[in-house]
């Protein structure tokens, strides 16, 4: 009896430790990512969401996303960043609305053994970040300069007057790709002169008044710079109602799949498209390399670049740079 | 024996001036016409610049008239501009992903489908009105703050439900083209004062006019304002006529989603950003006052005319564009001025 009741104790002793073996190595904890971007609402977000989500996915990591629904500033981000790091993920992506703003909360999160990358903005202080990816609004300024020579046959010498369209005379994309295409036009188009800049207040209805006011004030204008989305679509709305598609080059930003299409009607001369779903998908492939084998990547700024939507851009490229939208 | 022949002194000549709203105001938009035209060297002067500024009060008359209403009625209508991006990506989300139509649509083609917009902005436009109605006559919340959550509440919506973006649909852009007059020497690029969509909101705004003026509406609508405890008193059903007035706000901002839509070839999800705001000093600069009992249709049409006036003189002239909000705040402190005024020589 007692012998049975050893062997019996024993196997179960040893099954116990194999099956508790065993179950440690399936139960190992999945990597979380938290991402904290600026404002959900705008697509240049969403569709940076779409990629983070398909990158998570393919390296089998939890995605946590939050960001305010539609406020892109420091007071309503810090207190979600604070939130996220009481979860205690692995890595946090951050959009930083402000460089300084948001500093203490990027350390808080270094501090605390979370692995973070910045993305698109970047905190003032980057020695603790891992990585730091973003798209280039001075280079999107002035390959829209460069579009909109190339319509209008730009040629040394002559004298051709562009307008600028903006939504705000602060927020930083603006003014970056602004300062972009002045740049461009002083060193490599001398002859295009800015004839004026407009402001719409993210309103594409203002964005239209402007441009039919520009189109009263300046007969021979030959082309706008509409700098982002509203503006791009309350333009290409305003020359299509005069019927002056194609006759005044017109680029603006941000691949709207709306715009996109207006590209093949030849409303839109090219539109500047940001890759915000690359964006995320390289700083989440960068922190779980980091967070799996402590590796920190060869360059820690990247950038991404811009790339120009015209006619001559094939089918399979406008699909893959045209934002979406989550479901 | 008295000479019955008494002359006019420049201060009653003035006074009685100041007593009449409306030729004030058509004297405050000659003179700002002309300063203009003065600063850009002419070009001010043109049909282009005209009917720019006609197409830009098409766009906010319909939020001014209704939130004169309100107004006249001692209440605010804050959602008004959300309810245009709103109703505007509805009828957008109804014509692209529902009916499956795209902006290869255009024309009289698009007419059918256009018509459906329209039904489908002033729906969702009373939508909102019924929601402001219900929080102020059911939950007896302020008009400000009730107004104000609906603000937020719309403007998300139209996010989500756009996911950010335009969606471009059926459209015809010759509805807001100002129509070609023939013979007219014009500038370069329009021909034309007034488009069918002009139109179509000064045939919509004389109709409310005469509800507010020549209707039991409108009488209700100025007593309630005054005082709507005697208004009660005598009988009047004061919370189905407020809930009356923001039905018609909403309707009416629902309009103007679809104006939007028409402008734009399209919803998007911000073409009523701010409007609120310039849709209440419209009426302010028109005369209404924010008290309540005060306000006139006639005032509204020449203050949002004012509004774009400066809007598009700026631009002509040069001027950065950040004295607009300069330029609006002066004519609004100078509407109130005037009001105090009138209030003081008894002229209203």
């Amino acid at each position: 009896m007692k012998r049975s009741l050893r062997t019996i104790a024993a196997i179960g002793v040893a099954a116990a430790l194999v099956a508790g073996a065993s179950g440690c190595s399936t139960a190992e904890k999945q990597i979380s990512i938290a991402f904290v971007m600026g404002a959900e609402s705008d697509p240049f977000f969403q569709a940076m969401k779409v990629g983070a989500e398909a990158e998570a996915k393919a390296e089998g990591v939890k995605l946590i996303w939050q960001g305010d629904a539609s406020h892109y500033d420091v007071a309503t981000e810090v207190p979600i960043v604070d939130n996220v790091i009481a979860q205690k993920p692995d890595g946090l992506v951050l959009i930083p609305t402000d460089p300084n703003g948001l500093q203490a909360s990027s350390d808080k999160a270094v501090a605390a053994g979370i692995a973070v990358a910045n993305v698109d903005t970047h905190v003032a202080d980057l020695s603790k970040v891992v990585t730091f990816i973003t798209g280039d609004n001075g280079d999107g300024g002035s390959k829209a300069a460069k579009a909109i020579a190339d319509k209008i046959g730009y040629k040394a010498g002559g004298h051709y007057q562009v307008v600028v369209g903006l939504t705000s005379a602060t927020a930083t994309t603006n003014v970056a790709r602004l300062e972009g295409f002045k740049a461009a036009i002083a060193s490599d188009y001398p002859g295009m002169e800015i004839m004026d800049v407009a402001y719409s207040a993210s309103n594409p209805q203002t964005a239209a008044s402007n441009v039919n006011n520009w189109l009263t004030k300046y007969p021979n204008l030959s082309g706008i710079f509409a700098i982002d989305g509203t503006n791009a679509s309350g333009a290409a709305a305003a020359l299509q109602a005069k019927n002056l598609t194609g006759k005044i080059a017109l680029v603006g930003y941000d691949a709207y799949p709306a715009n996109v299409d207006l590209i093949k009607q030849g409303v839109f001369t090219a539109l500047i498209a940001q890759d915000p779903a690359a964006e995320a998908r390289l700083a989440i492939k960068t922190l779980v390399d980091y967070i799996k084998n402590k590796k920190s990547p060869a360059t820690r700024d990247v950038v991404i670049p811009n790339v120009t939507l015209d006619a001559m851009t094939s089918a399979a490229d406008l699909v893959k740079y045209t934002y979406v939208a989550t479901k | 024996m008295t000479d019955s022949k008494q002359q006019l002194s420049v201060k009653d000549r003035a006074r009685s001036l100041v007593g009449n709203q409306t030729s004030l105001l058509i004297l405050v938009m000659i003179v700002l016409a002309g300063v203009f035209t003065a600063f850009s060297n002419g070009t001010f002067l043109s049909t282009g610049v005209f009917s720019t500024i006609l197409t830009d009060w098409g766009a906010l008359i319909l939020l001014a008239v209704g939130q004169t209403l309100v107004v006249i009625s001692g209440g605010i209508d804050l959602s008004v501009g959300s309810t245009v991006s709103l109703s505007t990506v509805v009828s957008g989300f109804v014509l692209v992903k529902m009916m499956h139509l795209d902006s290869t649509v255009t024309g009289s083609a698009a007419w059918g489908p256009l018509a459906i917009a329209a039904v489908v902005a002033v729906l969702t436009g009373l939508l909102v009105g019924a929601i402001n109605a219900v929080l102020i006559n059911v939950l007896k919340i302020v008009p400000f703050i009730a107004t104000l959550s609906t603000f937020g509440a719309a403007a998300g919506f139209a996010i989500i439900i756009s996911g950010g973006m335009p969606l471009q649909g059926p459209t015809d852009y010759s509805l807001i083209n100002p129509i070609r007059i023939p013979g007219i020497d014009v500038r370069t690029f329009d021909t034309g004062l007034l488009s069918p969509m002009v139109i179509l909101m000064m045939i919509v705004i004389t109709i409310v006019g005469l509800y507010l003026h020549k209707a039991r509406f409108g009488l209700y609508t100025y007593a309630i304002g005054s005082n709507a405890f005697a208004a009660r008193a005598a009988g009047i059903n004061v919370t189905r006529h407020t809930a009356k007035i923001y039905l018609v706000s909403g309707a009416l901002s629902g309009l103007a989603g679809f104006y939007a839509y028409v402008r734009l070839g399209g919803g998007s999800p911000s073409s009523g950003a701010g409007m609120e705001l310039y849709a209440i000093a419209a009426t302010v600069i028109g005369g209404a006052s924010l008290m309540g009992g005060i306000g006139r249709m006639w005032g509204t049409a020449f203050g949002t005319l004012i509004l774009f006036t400066v809007q598009s003189g700026l631009l002509m002239t040069g001027v950065s564009p950040d004295w607009k909000q300069i330029v609006v705040a002066i004519l609004i402190a100078a509407a109130v001025a005037v009001q105090t005024l009138q209030k003081k020589n008894g002229a209203r």
